[in-house]
């Protein structure tokens, strides 16, 4: 059952308040006082955050009415397009809030007024304060259109917007060069997803008719995605929803850093450390998630996709926990660390577990941002600037007992230890991919199952040996710094930050213990005990899936795997890392492993050599040829000609008589040459039942003409260049079919005789209107009649089309016309002649010429 | 009797050009309030055409005056849903434009002033004009004053640049008067009088062949104007050697008369020829956006950068335009007004740093938001108005654009053409973003290397004040474009539908003859639609 509340104006509202914000403090905050700045800037989010959880309540009051409720908000008509149709879609800005966009809603302004508060004591001090907590508002406001965005459009412009406020943000710092490059890579790889987002939805809305997530969620699953996408390669045939999936998913992929497009997160930690836990961990890098699962009935219909999306998400979970593994800096080991996550979550969705993908999302969110802003904490504590490397950092957990504690809790989440927030959300995925290696119907589906449950189970292993090698190296052992000798040393004695920042770090670490309650499972490992889940419940309504397995043996392989993982990460990082200050791993892998993988497998180095020099090579020459050869090509070679053939032509202009007779003669003898001989051709109209012949008129010329062309001559030499002619039976030469098609106006004609002709049907009608098994047609003339036949076809039967009458086949009218031919002789004042001949398809028919009308427009369908 | 507004929009200028001609030259502060006086009140004169009620599809403000019966020249204006917005355009930037170049042009005040006058006074003109030789007129008017204005206040290789403006223009014009005089002609022979009143040139039908030639003239003169890869090396020479004023200008208006030269002349005069050439121009728009875009990417001025630019965002325009649905062809009219107003307000900030640092070098600058904050902040915004993000008015443009090339004439499927070119035009939204954050990066962000550069002042009054209307449109466009849009459209679609029974009547036709459009459209819509129409008896006899 389904109900909607229109016009909730609290969702324009949860909108605007940051939006005002982010204006405010963008055009005065720079001549307010801080405090103002600091009440705008948090003011707003908290108030937003409110508000959202006002609507949420309604949102779930409404649910025990009926199963999905939705809030909406439409604000107004934005612009339409029309389709080809003629149906005009309108594209309007139009809020909704159902059970996906009800909790994404609450986590991106509940962790995102967390991170604004810790932001007042992280950024306080620096002189863009007001400019970076406008932009972090801004950022707020276009998170919420993409998430509360009802139509694809809208959610696009949150899509590009969050991609703006990212860009500024990572280059906030913009005096170093770096770190604005930084940004501006994040902007530009994300635009090659958002390309993806764009022919992706002029597919939905080819397809579906509306732009709206719910139309074309019902379209999908009305089976209206299943035709097949036409595509030049034979034997390729992707069905629409595969392209449409495709290619959104390329979006998905830049926005949410996966491969081939994940290379700007770990830059984009350039920028501050509440931007990387906000934007490039907590909310904005999961907005491919959130849509895949906006759109999962669409995408649950392609299990191709759906396999495309589960190898990507594994394969960037493990490349990216691979490089995590090796890194010295804290922020850069979380970077590859929520490219990682951001891997499971795809590879959840990609088994057709999106719920379990949008938990993982959900208890990221928690213990990931407590993560960036517990390392913010330490970088704050130490004075690092940028980043800080953990084999300078150790023993931290005296000075800094609330970062600890929480950074321990939200370890020991990420690393999936038993009740704790990922270790739920972890396992959901796991047993998705478990799932799908039972689904025996499909090979590919098999194996795909197979390569997630595998690739994902070793990156758990992974997640949990790096982020213990961070934890320990950070809080463990001695402070590597204290003694301030060695190379760049921090500062000798860090202290804890103020309230506003632990506070954060306290709300979200204890989010990160605990959020994970709410999406129990539904079968308990081993007992076998049936166990209620809130959080499908409460997805079940917006997002479609695969069914969860309940089969023991099932859920046992998925959390042994999962806990497993987990004890062995944590146990090798217990064994090498612990009260340790060195890097036991250069001893334990080889070295040229440990440096390549410490080089990020040198991606980068491959996409600038294989995509972005190439592109810049081909800009440097497009850019000189373009004042070179085009310009030449252009501009110089036609003033060149001007200017030589001015040259020549004054030359000749010397003066010299012989030079003048010269070319007289040259111009009277090709003048002469042309007049020698006469020219002529026919021109044939008709009145009534007689046929006006004219040609052309030549000085001194003479014409005598034979209007049937038998020999005799039935006019005297004359200087009118016409004559009329009304011709028999006997003239007639032969028969000529034509073929018309009505709407394009193309007109073809075939002499045909006794003997089979073909018809030429392929130029008239377009291929894509004719059966492929269509071998065409060929005619012949049988007494009074036309006689058509298909060649090769199994039915020999043939059509007779009386002649004189109209048929049609397909779309082109078919009529035989009698054909004559006329003759004209010219003689010029040379006494030279010529003969012109012409064929002449008469439009009347010569039988009964004292009632001669035009034909009778009757049509016999030919089949 | 009504109004005669766009009298008084044609005359206004043409006035006060006169009189500015009459004022000593040495009264420059009274030139430059009353040339800036007259263009504002141009403003609120093309303001009253926006009240007028568009959701039919004809011309409103009609003015027919004959001028020279016996060749059937005639004084005929009016406006439509496709030329309204670029008349608003016109009397928009022109005296920001002008407004912007006081701060940079001392010398012959009076003959810049004068110079600007003319130049509106031709753009005007052209956009109203519904005679042919009226058109023709005002089309060659407008190319004297920006002559002018690059040959006389432009850079170092002034000369060059104009007299390169003057005959690439020209030459495509010749073609073009004498496909005019051919049209005329032809409709002599069938009515027996002389006429260049478009509309009732409009009733000539060509056959395919006078057609393609004919639309080739006209074609080459718009296609240079526009400009259309490979026909656009004169615009960097121009853009770079002409003052910001010019520059403004040059990019908002002028080419704009090139796509506006197509929808109302050539493709509804030529369709068949349109219809035939139209993929090949809409191929070449495409091509000029990624090569446009790849050779901005590589300048090192700062206005060749821009010149590039435009010549990417009018392959889009191309490409919506002969995309020949209404979704292409709105989106194509609406992204001239934003080209007008991106690029203008662009080239109006190249001016702005260039007044203070005599460069447009962009390795001359970097840090510049240290040093000119609000300088950044509206350079930034009006690069992401460029790049077309969402929110801005080049997003809905160029969203229009692909659209109506997506959902062009075939089915969706990589087999066809139009899915093609959609999916390249497509990655030139990724490279705009390539070049102009290139320029925004090389700009603005880094320290401040150059020590000119630590003293420069932010945004003065002036081209604050100059900058600010364009931003809003920015965000008007950006935010509620149905506005305009909702005026466009009707036109747009009585475009397309009349252009369509115009190229099924060509195609029919194997000499010249005249057509009752309205009378046909009726025949059509009883037939239920193209593909129903039965031909007539006419055609069945030949």
């Amino acid at each position: 059952m389904q109900l909607e509340v229109p016009q909730q104006s609290l969702l324009l509202l949860i909108i605007l308040f940051p939006l005002g914000g982010a204006i405010i403090n963008g055009l005065i905050g720079r001549y307010m006082p801080k405090g103002l700045v600091t009440v705008v800037g948090v003011g707003t989010v908290a108030v937003s955050f409110a508000l959202a959880v006002a609507s949420f309540i309604e949102l779930y009051g409404l649910r025990h009415e009926a199963e999905q409720a939705t809030l909406t908000y439409h604000f107004y008509e934005w612009f339409s397009l029309k389709l080809p149709a003629g149906d005009v879609v309108p594209v309007n800005v139009r809020f909704m809030m159902d059970s996906l966009g009800g909790i994404m809603t609450l986590v991106v302004t509940g962790v995102g007024g967390l991170i604004h508060l810790y932001s007042v004591g992280y950024m306080g001090e620096d002189e863009g304060y007001a400019r970076f907590m406008s932009f972090l508002n801004l950022f707020m406001a276009s998170m919420l259109i993409l998430v509360l965005g009802s139509s694809v459009p809208v959610m696009f412009i949150g899509w590009e917007g969050v991609g703006l406020c990212s860009y500024l943000l990572i280059g906030f710092w913009y005096e170093n060069r770096d770190y604005a490059s930084a940004g501006r890579k994040a902007f530009v790889v994300n635009r090659i997803g958002d390309f993806g987002v764009l022919i992706g939805m002029f597919i939905l809305v080819g397809v579906a008719g509306s732009f709206e997530f719910t139309d074309i969620n019902a379209a999908a699953m009305g089976g209206q995605f299943r035709p097949d996408f036409p595509i030049w390669v034979s034997g390729v045939a992707p069905s629409l929803a595969t392209v449409a999936c495709v290619f959104l998913f390329l979006g998905c992929t830049g926005k949410s850093a996966q491969i081939p497009l994940y290379v700007w997160l770990p830059d984009a930690m350039a920028g501050p450390t509440p931007v990387s836990a906000l934007i490039h961990a907590a909310t904005m890098v999961t907005a491919g998630v959130y849509l895949c699962c906006r759109l999962s009935p669409l995408f649950i219909t392609s299990d191709v996709a759906m396999s495309i999306i589960a190898v990507t998400g594994t394969l960037t979970a493990l490349l990216a926990a691979s490089i995590a593994v090796v890194q010295r800096e804290m922020k850069k080991i979380l970077a590859y660390s929520t490219v990682s996550q951001l891997g499971f979550m795809f590879a959840a969705v990609g088994v057709g577990f999106f719920a379990a993908g949008f938990f993982h999302v959900f208890t990221h969110a928690f213990f990931k941002a407590c993560l960036f802003l517990g390392a913010g904490s330490v970088m704050h504590a130490v004075h690092a600037h940028g980043d800080a490397d953990i084999f300078k950092l150790g023993g931290l957990k005296k000075d800094l007992p609330i970062t600890r504690w929480t950074f321990l809790a939200s370890c020991l989440a990420i690393a999936g230890f038993p009740l704790t927030s990922g270790f739920f959300s972890k396992d959901e995925i796991l047993l998705g991919a478990a799932a799908q290696i039972y689904r025996r119907d499909d090979p590919l589906m098999t194996s795909v199952g197979w390569f997630t449950l595998i690739g994902l189970s070793l990156a758990a292993v992974m997640t949990a040996f790096y982020m213990f090698r961070l934890y320990f190296l950070t809080f463990t052992g001695d402070y590597r710094s204290a003694d301030q000798s060695g190379d760049h040393p921090y500062d000798a004695h860090p202290h804890e930050s103020p309230p506003s920042m632990s506070i954060p770090l306290i709300v979200l670490g204890i989010g990160a213990l605990v959020v994970g309650f709410l999406g129990l499972p539904h079968v308990m490992p081993i007992t076998g005990m049936h166990l209620p889940s809130w959080w499908s419940e409460w997805m079940h309504a917006s997002v479609a899936g695969r069914p969860v397995p309940e089969e023991l043996h099932i859920v046992n392989l998925a959390s042994g795997l999962a806990f497993g993982a987990m004890a062995i990460g944590i146990g090798g990082a217990w064994v090498l890392y612990r009260n340790k200050n060195t890097d036991a791993l250069t001893e334990t892998i080889p070295a040229r492993l440990y440096q390549l993988a410490f080089d990020k497998w040198r991606v980068d180095e491959l996409y600038a050599a294989i995509i972005v020099n190439p592109i810049k090579k081909i800009a440097t020459v497009a850019g000189r040829a373009d004042m070179t050869f085009v310009d030449a090509l252009m501009t110089r070679l036609p003033s060149f000609n001007v200017r030589e053939s001015g040259r020549i032509l004054s030359r000749m202009q010397s003066g010299v008589v012989q030079m003048y007779a010269a070319v007289m003669v040259v111009g009277v003898v090709a003048v002469l040459a042309w007049f020698w001989t006469p020219h002529s051709h026919i021109e044939a109209t008709f009145e009534d039942t007689s046929v006006e012949l004219t040609t052309p008129q030549g000085i001194g010329y003479e014409y005598r003409w034979d209007a049937n062309s038998d020999g005799e001559f039935d006019t005297q030499w004359d200087r009118v260049p016409g004559t009329t002619f009304e011709y028999a039976r006997d003239d007639i030469r032969g028969v000529a079919v034509f073929l018309s098609n009505v709407q394009s106006g193309v007109e073809r004609r075939v002499r045909v005789t006794e003997d089979w002709t073909p018809l030429p049907v392929e130029s008239v009608v377009p291929a894509d209107l004719r059966s492929p098994h269509d071998t065409g047609f060929e005619v012949r003339v049988d007494g009074q009649d036309l006689l058509f036949r298909r060649p090769g076809a199994r039915t020999k039967g043939e059509i007779r089309l009386p002649m004189g009458r109209d048929g049609r086949l397909g779309l082109a009218r078919v009529f035989a016309r009698p054909v004559v031919e006329a003759t004209v002789e010219v003689r010029n004042a040379f006494g030279n002649t010529r003969r012109a001949t012409k064929e002449i398809a008469l439009p009347f028919s010569v039988d009964a010429p004292s009632h001669a009308s035009l034909m009778p427009m009757t049509r016999e369908v030919v089949r | 009797m009504t109004t005669q507004y766009l009298t008084w929009l044609l005359a206004l200028p043409a006035i006060s050009a006169l009189v500015v001609l009459l004022m000593p030259r040495s009264w420059e502060t009274a030139i430059k309030r009353f040339s800036i006086g007259a263009m504002l009140v141009e403003l609120v004169i093309s303001i009253r055409l926006v009240l007028a009620d568009y959701s039919d599809a004809g011309y409103h403000f009609v003015e027919h005056v004959t001028w020279v019966e016996s060749f059937g020249i005639s004084y005929k204006v009016g406006v439509d849903g496709l030329s309204l917005w670029l008349v608003i355009l016109t009397t928009l930037l022109s005296p920001i434009a002008l407004y912007a170049s006081w701060g940079s042009i001392t010398t012959r005040i009076k003959e810049y002033a004068f110079s600007f006058l003319l130049l509106e006074l031709g753009m005007l003109g052209a956009f109203v004009a519904l005679d042919l030789f009226l058109f023709y007129v005002f089309w060659e008017l407008m190319l004297v004053p920006m002559y002018l204005i690059i040959g006389v206040w432009g850079g170092k290789d002034r000369v060059y640049a104009a007299v390169k403006f003057f005959l690439y223009t020209m030459v495509g014009s010749l073609l073009m008067l004498i496909a005019i005089l051919y049209v005329v002609s032809s409709y002599q022979k069938l009515a027996g009088h002389y006429t260049f009143d478009l509309q009732e040139l409009s009733t000539l039908v060509l056959p395919a062949l006078p057609q393609y030639l004919l639309f080739a003239a006209f074609a080459l003169a718009f296609a240079i104007k526009v400009p259309m890869f490979p026909f656009h090396t004169w615009l960097p020479d121009a853009h770079v050697q002409a003052p910001t004023g010019g520059s403004v200008i040059l990019a908002a208006v002028l080419l704009k008369l090139g796509i506006y030269g197509f929808v109302r002349f050539a493709m509804p005069l030529f369709p068949v020829a349109s219809e035939a050439i139209g993929p090949i121009l809409a191929g070449l728009g495409v091509v000029g956006i990624i090569y446009g875009a790849y050779t901005a990417w590589v300048q090192r001025d700062l206005k060749k950068l821009i010149a590039y630019s435009s010549v990417s965002h009018m392959g889009f325009v191309l490409l919506g335009l002969f995309a020949m649905n209404r979704t292409g062809i709105s989106g194509a009219m609406l992204q001239m007004i934003n080209h007008g107003i991106s690029t203008g307000a662009l080239f109006l900030l190249v001016g702005a740093i260039y007044d203070r640092r005599h460069s447009r070098m962009l390795d001359d600058f970097g840090g510049l938001a240290k040093v000119m904050p609000w300088y950044a902040v509206f350079f930034v915004i009006i690069t992401m108005s460029s790049i077309g993000l969402p929110g801005t008015n080049g997003f809905i443009g160029e969203f229009m654009i692909l659209a109506g090339s997506f959902f062009s004439r075939s089915p969706i499927g990589f087999g066809s053409a139009w899915f093609i070119m959609t999916l390249l035009a497509a990655t030139g939204v990724v490279f705009a973003a390539v070049y102009m954050l290139h320029a925004v990066l090389r700009m603005f962000w880094g320290r401040v290397v150059h020590a000119e550069n630590e003293s420069l002042t932010d945004l003065n009054r002036r081209e604050v004040l100059s900058l600010l209307p364009l931003i809003v449109m920015v965000f008007w466009i950006g935010l509620y474009p149905k506005f305009f849009l909702d005026k466009m459209n009707p036109a747009v679609d009585s475009f397309v539908s009349e252009f369509t029974v115009r190229y099924h009547e060509g195609r029919r036709t194997s000499e010249p003859r005249l057509v009752d459009f309205e009378e046909l459209a009726d025949r059509f819509e009883a037939a239920g639609g193209l593909a129903m129409a039965q031909p007539t008896d006419e055609e069945v006899a030949r």
